[in-house]
C-alpha cells in the first residue's frame, strides 16, 4: 500500500529537483552572458582608449595635399616671424586652394623658430601638438591669423583652443603636459648665450629638434624658406617672401617639362 | 684734366679690372642660366633656371609680378653681352659705365634689402646664396672696380690711330659742307 505513495513522493521530488536545476542553469547561461557582455564591454573601451592613446604618439602630419603630387614644397618657417605669416597668407593659402588642391604640389611645413622670437618655439610645440592629433592646418591658420595677439602677450593656447573643439583641445592639451612648464628652446638658447638648446622633457621638441636639423644641412638662414623637389629633384632653396604669381610660374614650368 | 696715352700702368690697371669685370658678368650669366638640379642642357632647362631666378628676383619685393618676370628673362641675358662686350674691349668707356651704372643698382637695391631685414637670397650668382655682409662686400668691391675702369677709361687717350681717325671724321665732315 505504502509503496505507490513513496513512488509519487520520488516523482515530485524528482520534479522539483529538475525545475530547480533548470533555474539555476538559466540563471548561470544569464549571468554569464552579463558577465560575458560586460567584459566584451570593458575589454573594446580598453582596445578603444589603448588606440587613443597610440594615435598621439605618431609621428605629427604637417602636411598638405597628396604624397604622390608630382612637386614637394617643403617650407621652413618660424610662427611669429613676420615674413612667414605674408608667405603663408599671400601665397601658401592660394596654393593650397588651387595647386594643392588639384593634386600638384605637396607642402611640408618644417618647424624652424628663431631665437629672436620669444614665442616661436612654445607655438612650433602647439602646432605640433596639434598635428599629431591631425589639427595641424587648423592650428597654423589660427596661429598665423592671430599672429600679433599671441606675440603681444604669449597667449597661445587661447587660440589653438578656438581653433579645435573641447574634446580636440583636451587631447592637444595633455600632450602638452610638461611643456609649459618649461622654458623653450628661445630663452634657453638666450640664457646659454646663443645656443640653442631645447629642453628635451617636452615631447614635441623631438619633433621640432629633427626640422631644424634638417634646416641646418639646407642651410636656413632665414625665415621663411622653401625648398622645391619636382619628381624627387631638388631645386635650390628660395629664401623670402615670394608671391603665388611668380612661384606659380615657376610650377607651371616645371610641370611642362 | 690730364690723359695718358696707352700702354702706360693704368691702361693695363684698366684692362686687368675689364677683363676681371667680364669674368664676373660672365660667371653671374652662366650661373643664372645653367640647368637646376643635374638637368641637361635645353630650352625647356634653361627657361625653368630662369623662372627659378624669378623667385630670387621677386623676394626683393621691389616689382610687380609682370616686370619680375621680364626682369628675370632678360637680366641673365644682359649680363652675358655685357660681359663678352667688356671682354671684346670694344668702346670700353661706354661698355665700363654701363657696367657701372648696373652695379651701382644691384648694391643699392641690396643695401635696401639687407637694411629691411628681408632675410633673402642675394640671387647674384645663381639661386641659394643668402644676401648679408659677404655678398655686400663682394658686389661692393666689384662697384668699386668697375668705377676704377670707367674713370681709367676716360682718362686714358684712344691710341694714335683711333685719335687720327677721330681727326679725319669732322675734317670730312667739313669738306662736305664746304662743297
Amino acid at each position: 500500500m505504502n509503496i505507490p505513495i513513496d513512488r509519487s513522493n520520488q516523482r515530485t521530488a524528482r520534479a522539483r529537483w529538475a525545475t530547480w536545476a533548470s533555474r539555476a542553469l538559466w540563471a548561470l547561461a544569464v549571468v554569464s552572458t552579463l558577465a560575458t557582455g560586460m567584459a566584451c564591454y570593458a575589454a573594446r573601451n580598453t582596445l578603444q582608449s589603448a588606440a587613443r592613446s597610440s594615435e598621439p604618439v605618431s609621428a605629427p602630419q604637417k602636411t598638405y595635399g597628396s604624397k604622390d603630387a608630382p612637386i614637394r614644397l617643403e617650407v621652413f618657417s618660424d610662427f611669429q616671424c613676420p615674413s612667414c605669416r605674408s608667405f603663408y597668407e599671400q601665397t601658401l593659402r592660394p596654393m593650397i586652394n588651387d595647386y594643392v588642391a588639384a593634386g600638384k604640389v605637396y607642402i611640408v611645413h618644417r618647424d624652424y623658430p628663431l631665437p629672436m622670437h620669444r614665442y616661436g618655439y612654445e607655438s612650433a610645440r602647439w602646432a605640433n601638438a596639434a598635428a599629431r592629433i591631425g589639427k595641424f592646418q587648423d592650428v597654423e591658420a589660427a596661429l598665423y591669423d592671430n599672429q600679433d595677439a599671441w606675440a603681444a602677450n604669449g597667449d597661445i593656447q587661447k587660440y589653438v583652443a578656438a581653433a579645435l573643439s573641447p574634446s580636440e583641445f583636451k587631447r592637444v592639451g595633455k600632450l602638452m603636459e610638461g611643456c609649459e612648464d618649461q622654458p623653450t628652446a628661445s630663452t634657453t638658447s638666450t640664457q646659454a648665450g646663443g645656443a640653442a638648446q631645447a629642453n628635451h622633457g617636452c615631447a614635441e621638441d623631438t619633433y621640432i629638434d629633427q626640422d631644424k636639423a634638417l634646416g641646418s644641412q639646407i642651410p636656413v638662414q632665414a625665415t621663411p624658406t622653401v625648398v622645391i623637389y619636382y619628381k624627387g629633384k631638388k631645386y635650390s632653396a628660395a629664401s623670402g617672401v615670394v608671391s603665388w604669381t611668380i612661384l606659380k610660374q615657376f610650377f607651371d614650368q616645371l610641370l611642362t617639362q | 684734366m690730364t690723359t695718358r696715352v696707352r700702354g702706360g700702368v693704368g691702361y693695363v690697371l684698366v684692362t686687368v679690372g675689364r677683363l676681371a669685370l667680364a669674368a664676373v658678368f660672365l660667371l653671374a650669366a652662366y650661373s643664372k642660366i645653367r640647368p637646376q638640379a643635374s638637368m641637361p642642357w635645353s630650352i625647356g632647362s634653361v627657361k625653368t633656371s630662369l623662372a627659378l631666378f624669378a623667385l630670387e628676383v621677386d623676394s626683393y619685393q621691389l616689382l610687380p609680378a609682370p616686370a619680375v618676370s621680364t626682369v628675370a628673362q632678360l637680366l641673365p641675358p644682359f649680363e652675358l653681352f655685357l660681359g663678352l662686350w667688356l671682354l671684346s674691349g670694344v668702346a670700353v668707356r661706354v661698355s665700363a659705365l654701363l657696367t657701372t651704372l648696373l652695379l651701382a643698382g644691384f648694391f643699392a637695391v641690396m643695401v635696401r634689402s639687407y637694411a629691411l631685414h628681408l632675410g633673402i637670397n642675394c640671387g647674384c650668382f645663381g639661386p641659394g646664396e643668402q644676401l648679408g655682409p659677404k655678398t655686400l662686400m663682394r658686389d661692393g668691391s666689384f662697384l668699386l672696380v668697375s668705377i676704377a675702369v670707367t674713370i681709367g677709361a676716360f682718362l686714358t687717350r684712344p691710341r694714335r690711330s683711333e685719335r687720327s681717325a677721330a681727326a679725319i671724321a669732322p675734317a670730312a665732315v667739313s669738306s662736305e659742307q664746304t662743297r
